[in-house]
């Protein structure tokens, strides 16, 4: 069985801000193995930007703490590792791509200056050895004619041609695993779907593993092996993708793909999950999906319920008692997929780090029931 | 699983990557790619009141590079004893020479630019700036200023068989002992011999303001380049790390601008004697916390740009990012202000001069000016005016320019943001 490249144990990221301290990320664990394609899902606000910042150690620190937990990347713990240490992997191993490829190439300079850069630092290539790979890093992107390309600044290029430089900056120095933050999410669909190709193409070329942060299901379902859902600060739910879309175990995944148009279904208004995430300053005991959560509504409307009133955005209404008085420990509810929920269907299960590789992928795979 | 459906265009192999949406016809004509500051520069140019501050500025410039072959009591050309000879080039000094280089290089790098990358631009300018002068103070010696005039006796005398003088035949050392009655005392008003006059002791006031156009320059550029460099690394610094850093750097930056630089300034020029660069370096740090306010704000807002995330994410190390990929994003404010503060750098000197504290007998307009006043009460109105003009045009051409380049940059004046 071959070892995680990324292992993620327990990690609490902390701020130190005059008004207390917030803590958008809480005890989230996961695993990437070589070749996988990680998935974090969540709503704006769920700690999943801030989970991927914290493992390049881009967050400022202060006011950024990591109180605790461990992130292991090739056999050692990267919160440990020295500011110098962190700039070798920093693009060199571990490469990350961003949100808005408007804003993020540095407007004074040539895209080849650019890529260069990245390859000098990295690659220990100079003068024109690091012009050729800067060319061979837009030729492999997909950027017609790369030579002319290179003498030409951000502002020329559409939003597309910028995703694609940016790649093509991310992986010039052959990074094992690229994070990618929304990668899409600032561009229009066609775009949008020719950019994820080009990852999926250039993943199974170089066998490098991902972690793709979106909030977009449906490229969740196009490219992601396993996928770990974040709510307020935690890891909810994290299985294989076929499984968590065919038996979604935790009430706020059920309810994020209630939300979804389907094709061929006619329907007036879409479901929504009512309310807003909780600020993170001022998080809900017990579950912190209670006051939004369906499932406790409705169990705390049948006979014999323990139930408490509670109020949220101006809305009153009862939820069975030990949702709010008990936090959910994340369990492995069913072979490979772990939920953190008191009351699923399939609520018993051991409380196990989350963790699935390659193999475990094809055994649950083989096992799979026709839905 | 039937719950994610996708467009039917989504899904599928998508169109050859090879030809992305958003690329051009191929056979379009290219614009040569240009990098904003190189446009924001193009287009101050475009702009009446700063072609006609550049004007004056070359004018100044001109004067200052060519100052021996304008205006020098030893001729450009001499035929002696049948042989000719040019006494101007065999009496240049360090600085003549150095300045005469520097033009050639500058002219070159010009000519160059299509063909030399930016960073060999840069390297060449900024290493030519440091390294031809102390080449030429160390090979060139020293000026000898004695018996200026005896061109003008071998000439009376026959001794020359050709001459070439200087449009302005006068050195701004030359006191003209030989050439005026001594019983008639200078200053002397214009004449046919002195276009503008004489000044206190003899010499062509002229010449003197010809040669102190260095002097203008000189005040302008190297103090304002001290301050320029001490404000930026202070206000890059305050600006990137926030935090204490930036309320250590914001205190500093209060005591120093508390500083009254005049005070400041005639303390030391009693104590250390009336050096010009001693005058320039002081200028220099006292004036440097306009500019680190200016790339204070402006790196406090870009540090939060994901270009610069961006850097840091690709391990690019902290002072690069710093100096590589922050400032020349947020140096327009300090050039606006660059030209405003090279301006006010000429009025502090031409205010010392004018105190009778500048640099011990070196032209410079502000000496010029404080001896219009004689101390029998005497007004000499030629004294007065014509440096009075150089200076007003220079500190109006530097604000012209200031001015164009801030309009250029504000987004109200223009059809496109940058």
């Amino acid at each position: 069985m071959s070892d995680a490249l990324l292992e993620i144990r327990d990690l609490n990221v902390e701020f130190h801000t005059p008004r207390g301290n917030v803590r958008p990320v809480r005890d989230v664990s996961l695993s990437i193995f070589p070749g996988q394609t990680l998935a974090l899902v969540g709503e704006s606000g769920c700690g999943k930007s801030v989970t991927a910042l914290s493992i390049l150690r881009l967050l400022p620190e202060p006011p950024a703490r990591y109180p605790a937990g461990n992130i292991i990347y090739a056999g050692r713990d990267l919160l440990k590792t020295s500011e110098r240490e962190m700039r070798k992997v920093r693009g060199g191993q571990i490469a990350m791509i961003f949100q808005e490829p408007m804003t993020s190439l540095n407007p004074v300079y040539t895209i080849g200056d650019q890529i260069a850069e990245a390859v000098i630092l990295h690659q220990n290539l100079h003068g024109s050895a690091a012009r050729k790979a800067a060319e061979e890093a837009l030729h492999a992107v997909g950027i017609a004619d790369p030579r002319r390309r290179l003498s030409d600044y951000p502002h020329q290029l559409s939003g597309g041609m910028r995703q694609r430089v940016m790649i093509a900056m991310a992986l010039s120095c052959k990074p094992t695993l690229l994070i990618a933050d929304e990668p899409t999410t600032a561009l229009d669909v066609t775009i949008q779907a020719q950019i994820l190709e080009l990852l999926r193409k250039l993943q199974k070329d170089r066998g490098m593993s991902i972690l793709l942060i979106t909030h977009d299901l449906g490229v969740v379902a196009e490219n992601a092996d396993v996928v770990a859902v974040m709510y307020a600060s935690r890891i909810v739910e994290y299985a294989r993708v076929e499984d968590l879309f065919d038996r979604p175990q935790h009430p706020y995944t059920a309810a994020l793909f209630r939300s979804i148009p389907k094709l061929g279904q006619p329907k007036d208004r879409l479901d929504t999950i009512s309310g807003t995430v909780p600020n993170p300053a001022n998080f809900p005991a017990g579950c912190k999906f209670h006051t939004r959560c369906p499932l406790t509504r409705k169990l705390a409307g049948e006979a014999g319920a323990e139930t408490v009133e509670i109020s949220n955005g101006g809305e009153t209404f009862r939820v069975v008692a030990r949702c709010v008085s008990e936090e959910p420990e994340l369990r492995e509810v069913l072979g490979g997929h772990w939920s953190r929920c008191h009351f699923t269907e399939n609520a018993a299960g051991s409380i196990t780090t989350p963790k699935l590789d390659a193999k475990r992928l094809t055994i649950l795979a083989t096992q799979e029931v026709p839905a | 699983m039937s719950s994610i459906s996708l467009p039917p265009g989504l899904a599928g192999p998508i169109g050859s990557p090879a030809q992305p949406s958003g690329e051009a016809p191929p056979r379009l004509p290219r614009e040569a790619p240009k990098f904003w500051l190189a446009i924001v520069l193009s287009q101050t140019v475009r702009r009446t009141g700063a072609r006609i501050g550049l004007a004056w500025v070359a004018v100044v410039v001109f004067c200052a590079v060519f100052a021996p072959f304008l205006a020098n009591s030893r001729p450009l050309l001499i035929k002696q004893n049948g042989a000719w000879s040019s006494p101007v080039i065999q009496s240049m000094n360090w600085a003549d020479v150095a300045l005469l280089l520097l033009t050639a290089i500058a002219i070159t790098l010009f000519f160059l630019r299509r063909i030399l990358s930016g960073r060999w631009l840069a390297i060449s300018t900024l290493g030519s700036i440091f390294i031809v002068p102390i080449v030429c103070y160390h090979v060139f010696p020293e000026q000898d200023n004695a018996r200026l005039g005896r061109f003008r006796q071998m000439q009376a005398s026959g001794e020359l068989q050709n001459v070439v003088w200087a449009p302005i035949r006068y050195s701004p050392e030359d006191h003209q002992r030989d050439s005026f009655d001594r019983n008639r005392p200078h200053p002397q008003k214009p004449s046919d011999a002195n276009a503008l006059g004489t000044e206190r002791i003899g010499a062509s006031v002229l010449s003197r303001m010809i040669h102190a156009c260095r002097i203008a320059l000189a005040v302008g550029f190297i103090a304002e380049g001290i301050a320029v460099v001490i404000g930026v690394i202070v206000g890059g610094l305050m600006g990137y790390f926030a935090g204490w850093v930036d309320l250590l750097g914001m205190r500093l930056v209060e005591i120093f601008s508390s500083i009254p630089s005049m005070y400041l300034l005639l303390t030391f020029v009693a104590f250390f004697g009336r050096d010009l660069y001693l005058i320039m370096v002081i200028i220099g740090i006292t004036s440097w916390t306009g500019y680190a306010y200016f790339t204070r704000a402006e790196f406090l807002r870009l540090r939060k740009q994901d270009f610069v995330l961006a850097a840091v994410a690709s391990g690019v190390p902290t002072w690069r990012v710093l100096f590589t990929h922050i400032l020349p994003n947020g140096l327009t404010p300090v050039l606006v202000s660059l030209s405003f503060g090279v301006a006010s750098a000429i009025l502090v000197e031409s205010t010392l001069s004018f105190l009778g504290l500048g640099p011990e007998d070196t032209a410079s307009w502000g000496s010029l000016l404080n001896q219009a006043v004689a101390a029998g009460g005497g007004f000499y109105w030629w004294l007065a005016t014509f440096p009075g003009i150089a200076i007003f045009l220079t500190v109006f051409s530097y604000n012209l320019i200031g001015e164009a380049l801030r309009d250029t940059l504000d987004p109200r004046f223009q059809g496109r943001a940058r």
